[in-house]
């Protein structure tokens, strides 16, 4: 059994405790993430919600929490148990995403700034399998990492005002989509007919932290017809 | 139903917030100031968690088709029932078809209208807190109907509270250190507990921007998440103050965090009050 990196324990708020790794975020960290928040979820019930950044777990609680001390011996002792660190649970979604020009308002300048024609770059986005981090920003927004190295490229100097929900770009080292109508700085090079975010529904994200992500071209035609399938409730992805 | 004459500034629904969503990028919400929702529902008898109107700088024009009781907390709006100013903190009689109005805000900034049983506008995601997206609607709109019960008449007899509006004068706001406070060089930490700070213009439920700057080199972090009063200092010393429709992660320093009584003193305070931290420890 291996140490996991050690963290610090960080009292934010009398009801809120917050866990930070001084490290690099990657793969590992990641899956040591989800396999201790699971566990936290399982063995701590005062925990009412665990929220996730890049190298972070913050913990909020029903009430303030009182022995400080015995609640960071068992929440070290449970780290210092956990063994197990696949991918075990984690899930493959195909996401289609039509990167017809029509959606895509910056596909041609941003494949000229990157030196590759519109279908390299299409090629190279659709090429790789990325990983939810974890949600933020915007309900149902995921932060993916693996973006190809060849892709990456500077947000846009002014972010612009409006971004159609379901909008797929690529900014800085990140490629996203956006859930919801919002304004972004990022490039907009795609765009999915599929929601990320159903507030009416009780589980109104389909992916979670630790999932793979992959985009899956589709036509203008493929597009309109999702889109219809999706209004009738007749289209659900599936997860591999 | 209450119809909707006119909205006011801005008018919502909010209750206690939405737990529990957060992991999925959902802001907890709910009202600003807790406190004087929680007062505006003790004098009903209601419980907690029922949902009550929010109204901010300038109240709305409200039209109530049935009979009700409510109460009124927070900031003195000049309520106003067929031309008869009403009080705050009491239980108020409310005959069918009465006009309710509300005037500006005279000391304070967000005044809290509950209602006998809570208002009934639909739950989404365990609260009927208003926010974009993820209620039908963001905000209060004219010719809208507000539903609540109008069989629950109940109000607490004879309640009252007696209650000093001079607690929104007070200027000390009570906060913890962040998480990245000793990032910051000393003379910038002084500055946090020794001066005052002034609420700039940009000031909305998601996130108060405050005028002064710090100095300070902290290098950008890998996105957290954050909480309702948590205070994220920008590459130039920026410091935003997250509200409570505050998004669930972040990518700047968090310097302080605010205590949930010192959130509810700051939804009192408009653009241009100064205040200062009280910064104890947790």
């Amino acid at each position: 059994m291996e140490n996991g990196p050690p963290f610090r324990f960080f009292i934010t708020h009398p009801k809120v405790v917050l866990l930070e790794w001084d490290t690099e975020p990657d793969d590992a960290l990641l899956n040591r993430l989800i396999e201790f928040r699971k566990a936290i979820k399982k063995e701590f019930v005062e925990v009412i919600q665990i929220t996730q950044g890049y190298c972070s777990l913050m913990l909020f609680h029903d009430k303030a929490i009182n022995t400080i001390d015995r609640y960071q011996t068992r929440l070290n002792l449970l780290y210092s148990s956990l063994v197990s660190f696949s991918k075990k649970n984690s899930k493959l979604w195909r996401i289609p995403v039509c990167y017809s020009e029509a959606w895509a308002p910056d596909l041609n300048a941003l494949s000229k700034s990157l030196n590759m024609t519109t279908d390299t770059l299409i090629e190279k986005h659709v090429s790789v399998r990325y990983r939810v981090q974890f949600i933020g920003f915007l309900p149902g927004f995921l932060y993916l990492s693996g973006l190809p190295k060849i892709l990456e490229c500077a947000r846009k100097d002014q972010p612009v005002s409006h971004v159609a929900k379901g909008s797929v770009a690529i900014g800085g080292k990140q490629t996203g989509i956006y859930p919801v109508n919002s304004p972004g700085g990022w490039h907009l090079i795609g765009k999915t007919p599929y929601p990320l975010f159903k507030p009416q529904e009780e589980n109104p994200c389909f992916a979670q932290a630790g999932d793979s992500i992959q985009f899956e071209p589709i036509t203008r035609k493929n597009y309109w017809e999702l889109e219809e399938r999706i209004k009738n409730k007749t289209f659900k992805i599936r997860p591999e | 139903m209450i119809e909707v004459l006119h909205p006011g500034i801005h008018t919502s629904i909010q209750d206690m917030g939405r737990m529990g969503f957060q992991s999925l990028g959902v802001p907890i919400g709910g009202a600003m100031d807790q406190n004087a929702m929680h007062w505006a529902n003790y004098l009903l008898n209601n419980p907690k968690q029922c949902a009550v109107l929010e109204m901010s700088f300038k109240g709305p024009k409200l039209l109530f088709h049935e009979a009700t009781t409510i109460a009124l907390t927070g900031a003195d709006m000049q309520a106003k029932v067929n031309g008869v100013a009403l009080q705050n903190h009491k239980a108020i009689q409310i005959k069918e078809n009465t006009i309710l109005e509300f005037g500006i805000a005279q000391q304070g900034k967000r005044t809290y209208l509950a209602i006998a049983g809570g208002i009934q506008s639909p739950v989404v995601l365990g609260s009927r807190s208003q926010y974009k997206d993820i209620t039908p609607q963001t905000v209060i709109g004219k010719t809208k109907l507000i539903p609540f019960n109008k069989t629950q008449i109940n109000g607490q007899k004879g309640a009252r509270l007696s209650f000093t509006a001079s607690d929104w004068d007070k200027k000390l706001i009570p906060a913890y250190k962040g998480p990245d406070f000793h990032l910051l060089p000393k003379k910038a930490q002084t500055q946090l507990k020794n001066n005052a700070f002034t609420i700039s213009v940009k000031n909305s439920r998601m996130a108060y921007v405050l005028e002064e700057k710090l100095i300070h080199q902290i290098p950008s972090i890998w996105t957290v998440p954050v909480l309702p009063g948590t205070v994220q200092c920008t590459p130039n010393g920026t410091l935003i103050v997250l509200m409570r429709d505050a998004q669930t992660t972040g990518g700047y320093p968090r310097v302080l965090q605010i205590s949930d009584e010192g959130l509810n003193l700051l939804a009192q305070k408009s653009t241009k009050a100064d205040f200062q931290f009280k910064i104890g420890s947790v």
